[in-house]
């Protein structure tokens, strides 16, 4: 094949116009310098600064929020109803439909929102599939519905964390709590948790700096490895429920990162249920109250049954008339 | 996927089989059915393949197109598939009723192909950041037997094998607009390099047990199973992407069983493929018998 490389034009008086077509990917590398880098083997495998809230919503019933470092996204579940499509009934199992929405306003680039759309809510499903009772609802579906306020990489760990506690607050079974995490490794560096200018960089870049490494004259060179991980775990029984990696690894680097992610998957879970059994006391105080309330209530009609009975009607009615100010007789 | 109907003793039928590695067709848990590859026989395509495995029929069309790169990647081409699942396959496809596993299959395939080091881009570059090849990957599923994505992907692999990209020069106009001279000759044409492109393995777990190619009926029977993109450089095997599927969860430690078996398969069908490939190209050659019905 031929390849013509343009160096110079005659028109525009021997100036070359080739810098300018390949600036875009300096810009990558400018991008990938600013990074703090973390090494090869980062030591601190925590969760970013994670908000959850259930119940955000008043007009659902399951409804969460989760912040993730930057990251913001909301999810909803519905109680489940009847099958639209009758194809998609399954034997002995309901079905799960998952769908990811971008707001307009929370990623720069907005090309490839439909895309990204699309992957989140097919890999969503899959990932939520085996957390959720799916045997108590046969014949029917649930949606889920995700909503990206804000996007800061790690959407779908996010969206998963969320969805999982959003099906809590709704109410419907699951088999054990969902925590999901991402890690990434790009240039010998891994990335914990990686950011969205990371996450970017990984997949509009896919890796340019990384045939570096493979051309066929130096095979020699080390291969530049460059992937992402995003794992869902159960961790009561240590179930992994999803596993989704992209780019390009070799087995005991994704090994590595994979128990990367399951460490932090730990430690997400462990905030997680504190939200859950914040909300679950909370929930309690208010049905206390509201028992104390129509006790109390309960009370008052009591007393005016008893005022009627040893009154009898006509008294009862004639004391009970009050007079309207506001109307002169 | 395609949905089967099976009874609570068929189902317990087949777990047995595979606890005893001894499956329903005779197979081991690390064989696969036969398959029957043949490639160039769509005479308007750029490339194209037909592969047949056991009950599972794939066709693949490979069309060309010159296309601008993308700005980032300025050396890279584009690739972009298409799956279409035919209603003759099952008649669940009717309708719109294929549009959930075609696009599975299309986010597999766009997964394991994502990245340079197992498809390398470069060999569809024209001129540098401004014409590239575009290859439009149009998979056409005729039938449906079970395990999908490895049959999609062998015959993907295949049909870019046998793609022809006809011979380009260039020649510079004024204010740098190159003009594109494509070669008449329809024997003066490229290949591509196919010795990285990936390939899928579904590691299906029945039971204890991991196994692969797993039949409609075993798809069924399945509580979990993991896609393996599997691409050999240098005669190691990477995973180019993978994902786990069908609506159960597994240990790490059995996952990472289910991995080193889909590796190694995926090493295995990779060396037979390549054998079967060049040793059809030397028995035919470019000169091919006309073939009439490629549907056997």
């Amino acid at each position: 094949m031929l390849r013509v490389t343009q160096t110079k034009n005659t028109l525009l008086d021997g100036a070359t116009i080739a810098e300018d077509l390949y600036t875009t990917p300096k810009d990558c590398e400018e991008c990938f310098d600013s990074l703090e880098l973390p090494g090869k083997n980062p030591t601190k495998l925590c969760p970013r600064s994670t908000f959850v809230r259930a119940g955000v919503l008043t007009t659902v019933r399951g409804s969460a929020y989760m912040e993730y470092g930057n990251t913001k996204v909301l999810a909803i579940v519905a109680p489940p109803h009847e099958l639209m499509r009758a194809s998609a009934r399954r034997m002995n199992m309901g079905v799960i439909n998952c769908f990811v929405n971008f707001a307009a306003f929370a990623t720069g680039e907005l090309e490839s929102v439909p895309e990204r759309e699309k992957h989140l809510g097919s890999m969503l499903t899959k990932a939520l599939e085996p957390v959720v009772c799916r045997t108590e609802f046969l014949n029917f579906q649930l949606d889920i519905r995700v909503l990206i306020l804000d996007d800061d990489g790690c959407l779908l760990s996010t969206a998963i964390n969320c969805c999982g506690v959003a099906l809590v607050e709704c109410g419907i079974s699951t088999y054990d709590l969902i925590t999901a995490s991402s890690a990434c490794i790009y240039r010998d560096n891994v990335f914990l948790n990686p950011s969205a200018k990371e996450e970017e960089l990984l997949r509009k870049h896919r890796g340019g700096h990384a045939l570096a490494g493979s051309d066929n004259s130096n095979p020699t060179a080390a291969l530049q490895e460059h992937g992402l991980i995003t794992t869902a775990s159960m961790d009561t029984f240590e179930q992994v429920a999803q596993c989704q990696q992209a780019g390009y690894l070799s087995p005991a680097t994704y090994v590595k990162l994979l128990d990367y992610t399951l460490t932090i998957n730990k430690s997400l879970r462990q905030i997680i249920r504190r939200v859950l059994t914040a909300r679950v006391k909370e929930q309690h105080e208010l049905d206390v109250r509201e028992k104390a309330e129509s006790a109390l209530e309960d009370q008052r009609l009591a007393e005016i049954i008893e005022r009627l009975k040893q009154q009898g009607l006509d008294e009862f009615i004639q004391t009970n008339i009050k007079e309207d100010p506001f109307v002169k007789r | 996927m395609a949905y089967v109907a099976l009874s609570e003793a068929e189902k317990t039928f087949i777990l047995h089989g595979v606890e005893e590695d001894f499956r329903c067709d005779g197979r081991s848990r690390r064989d696969y059915r036969p398959m029957e590859l043949e490639t160039a026989l769509v005479s308007n395509a750029s490339g194209s393949a037909r592969l047949r495995l056991a009950n599972t029929d794939i066709l693949v069309g490979i069309k060309t197109e010159i296309d601008v790169p993308d700005p980032l990647t300025p050396e890279f081409g584009k690739l972009e598939f298409f799956v279409d699942c035919s209603a003759n396959a099952t008649p669940e496809f009717e309708g719109r009723g294929g549009s959930d596993l075609a696009q599975e299959l299309v986010l597999a395939l766009e997964n394991a192909y994502e990245s340079p080091l197992a498809f390398d881009y470069r060999t569809l570059c024209l001129i540098p950041g401004q014409q590239c090849w575009k290859l439009y990957i149009d998979i056409l599923i005729l039938e449906c037997g079970g395990n999908l994505h490895d049959a999609v992907s062998l015959a993907a692999k295949a049909a870019l094998h046998n793609t022809k990209l006809p011979r380009v020069t260039a020649s510079l106009l004024d204010a740098g607009v190159t003009d594109l001279i494509i070669s008449d000759n329809p024997y003066d044409c490229t290949r591509l390099t196919i010795d990285t492109v990936p390939l899928l393995v579904t590691v299906c777990k029945i039971g204890d047990y991991c196994l692969v190619d797993p039949s409609a009926e075993e798809e069924v029977c399945s509580t979990v199973s993991i896609v393996v993109s599997v691409s050999m450089r240098n005669g190691e095997a990477f995973l180019s992407g993978s994902h786990m599927t069908g609506g159960g969860a597994m240990h790490r430690d059995t996952m990472r069983n289910c991995l080193d078996l889909g590796l190694s398969i995926g090493e295995q069908l990779n060396t037979v493929l390549a054998k079967m490939l060049k040793q059809e190209e030397e028995r035919v050659g470019p000169k091919r018998p006309k073939t009439v019905g490629f549907l056997k």
